[in-house]
């Protein structure tokens, strides 16, 4: 614990308001942090974050070892097999100058591979559990094969007419679902007059892609029968939310009435 | 059909997914000519509902001789459902064996040939072509799927009336003695049993009768169906010598027949291989002191007992006894794709709409499936799966 740098909040938001940073300030559990700080930072080398000295009571939950002078690196093939004669002037610039800068290492996840998805990459690390992510991608991969088949075993059955509407691309399929799962508006809890009231509010893209992923999982999770296998119940419930209907849409569905309910309550919000 | 019957059998016991696919050689292969003869003359009674759907086996394939480069694949439980036909790729160690099997001198004694090969290579496949390519040419074909199945995950063992230190295993002969049935229907009235056998005190079987009466005996009795399969086999090694059928020994994972088993008799003991009946009568029929047939047979890893992942080679997989009962054989490997073969693989897919992700239809996505699989065709099948 000793370790740990007691720093300077970024802005003076008040503890309840969504911070953008996503960094999530938390009273010191010890004061000794910020007593020892001073010679912890003398020990740690020149590449690490120096802070400023936190306000009494707040240290940064969330840090990372990597400076400001640490770049995020570039994953992208395409960005090296650009042959020279192609690039400008300022793309040669910065080819030069990422020569001298120092970059963060890419995490173990990310590859360089064309079947990289952002977004079944997240997913899986939602299903992940106790940091088994074999589990989890082998799960995710099966629940991409099922749906396959599944949409396969339609197609082959479905007349000549009809062959064209059936989608068998998984991902096609994973990413409209989720697509359609997205709520619009959500609802926060604001505190007046004594009382806690849910007024609704907008959310942010990733906020909105966090929620449809959460319920999808837990409906997958709770709601199946005991002996039914995850990638089952999920290519079930996608499939279901791809045409619009399933109770992950539902949910979503609840929400924004229940968001068109609390309409009265939309001027408690500030932001 | 009957390949289908061959692929539904190995799949069951194997759980792997088999597609297979014959596709752009050539010359004409007449496959889908031979096997709607075969449906007419009722020799293949076992087709689901589904298959008789889309009995559009499109087997026709244009082969270049002995240059035939079709490939195959396996599908999960059926091979019919997902891309509604079943198709193989023809690679060099089945036209080599194939070409040994054409030119058998049905006088010799029955030689023995060995597939083996690493992990995912073919070995099934390549059985199974044989086999379907001896069906054609109407031979007698007694084939075991899987031989790792009769020495493990067996709940009813039953000590044989027959020999008190042998243990039968009703329900696995019973689902052989079916599967052998609906494969060889025509011989089952035309080869007569040349002794008389007695089940019990008030059943027993004249000479004379076909061999469909034990069969069905076997069937309808479940406890006295490893001895029918113990019968089954006497009689035809016996009189495959009379030339009046060439008889085809098929067995997969034949290294399951010499080593340990998983299965325990009452008193906690183990129980050696040799104690099965079903084990002890398929190793009878793949001693080569009988003639007028062929002894196909393969190795695997996947299904074995007590054996490292790495083992691939006969003496590893088969042991010291295995080895020596085998020895004599003829060994064919069985390798990775070659390039040639992993292109028409990949393009088999993309003609089914198999690779649906976009980036697979390029060039740089087959070269990440070639590096990602090392063209080994069980995990490029993997890969392919859910992409």
């Amino acid at each position: 614990m000793k370790d740990r740098e007691s720093s300077q909040s970024r802005s003076g938001k008040p503890a309840g308001s969504p911070s953008r940073l996503g960094r999530v300030l938390e009273p010191a559990k010890m004061a000794a942090p910020v007593v020892g700080s001073a010679r912890c930072l003398c020990l740690l080398g020149p590449g690490v974050r120096r802070t400023l000295r936190a306000l009494p009571g707040l240290t940064q939950v969330r840090w990372s070892r990597y400076d400001a002078n640490y770049k995020e690196p570039q994953l992208d093939k395409d960005y090296y097999l650009k042959p020279l004669e192609e690039l400008t002037e300022e793309e040669k610039f910065e080819r030069d100058l990422r020569t001298t800068q120092i970059f963060k290492a890419p995490p173990a996840s990310k590859t360089s591979s064309l079947f990289e998805d952002p977004v079944i990459s997240k997913f899986t690390n939602m299903m992940m559990k106790g940091g088994n992510k074999i589990l989890a991608r082998s799960l995710m991969i099966e629940t991409l094969e099922t749906l396959k088949r599944k949409q396969f075993k339609k197609y082959h059955e479905a007349k000549a007419e009809e062959r064209e509407t059936i989608e068998c691309n998984p991902y096609t399929i994973f990413h409209q679902a989720l697509q359609n799962c997205q709520p619009i508006l959500g609802l926060v809890s604001i505190l007046k007059g004594g009382r806690f009231y849910q007024v609704p509010a907008p959310l942010t893209d990733r906020r909105r892609q966090f929620l449809a992923m959460k319920w999808m999982i837990q409906e997958c999770r709770e709601k199946k029968p005991r002996r039914m296998l995850m990638p089952e119940k999920l290519s079930h419930e996608l499939l279901e939310a791809f045409h619009n209907q399933g109770p992950v849409v539902k949910r979503k569905h609840d929400l924004h009435k229940m968001a068109e309910a609390n309409r009265a309550f939309a001027h408690y919000r500030w932001w | 059909m009957m390949l289908r019957k061959v692929i539904r059998l190995i799949s069951k016991s194997h759980k792997y997914d088999v597609l297979v696919y014959t596709s752009f050689c050539h010359t004409v292969f007449q496959f889908s000519r031979s096997f709607c003869q075969m449906l007419h003359s009722g020799c293949f009674l076992h087709v689901g509902t589904k298959a008789s759907q889309s009995i559009a086996v499109s087997l026709d394939t244009q082969v270049l001789g002995e240059k035939c480069r079709t490939i195959s694949r396996t599908q999960e439980n059926d091979p019919v459902k997902t891309f509604n036909e079943a198709c193989l790729m023809v690679r060099e160690p089945a036209l080599e064996l194939l070409h040994y099997l054409r030119s058998t001198n049905f006088a010799n004694p029955a030689i023995r040939y060995v597939i083996y090969g690493e992990k995912g290579t073919g070995k099934t496949l390549t059985l199974c072509h044989a086999v379907h390519f001896c069906a054609k040419q109407n031979w007698l074909i007694m084939h075991v799927p899987d031989a790792h199945c009769w020495v493990k995950n067996c709940r009813d063992l039953l000590q044989s009336t027959y020999n008190k230190e042998r243990y039968d295993q009703p329900l696995k002969a019973s689902t052989w003695l079916k599967n052998f049935k609906t494969s060889n229907e025509r011989f089952l009235n035309q080869i007569k049993i040349q002794q008389k056998y007695i089940w019990n005190k008030r059943e027993s079987i004249e000479e004379g009768r076909p061999l469909g009466e034990v069969v069905e005996q076997g069937l309808n009795r479940v406890k006295n169906a490893s001895d029918a399969v113990g019968i089954v086999m006497k009689e035809l090694k016996r009189q495959s010598s009379l030339g009046s059928f060439r008889l085809l020994v098929a067995v997969d994972s034949v290294n399951a027949l010499w080593g340990r088993t998983t299965l325990k008799k009452e008193d906690k003991s183990l129980v050696a291989p040799e104690e099965l009946t079903l084990v002890h009568n398929v190793k009878k029929m793949v001693t080569s002191d009988w003639h007028g047939g062929a002894i196909v047979v393969s190795l695997s890893q996947t299904g074995s007992l007590f054996k490292p992942r790495a083992a691939y080679l006969p003496q590893d997989l088969l042991g010291k006894e295995g080895f020596d009962d085998l020895d004599p054989f003829v060994p064919i490997q069985v390798y990775n794709y070659t390039p040639k073969e992993f292109e028409s693989c990949i393009q088999y897919y993309l003609e089914n709409r198999w690779l649906q992700h976009q980036k697979a239809h390029t060039e740089e996505g087959k070269k990440e499936l070639l590096f990602l699989s090392n063209s080994n065709p069980w995990q490029l099948e993997r890969l392919c799966a859910y992409l």
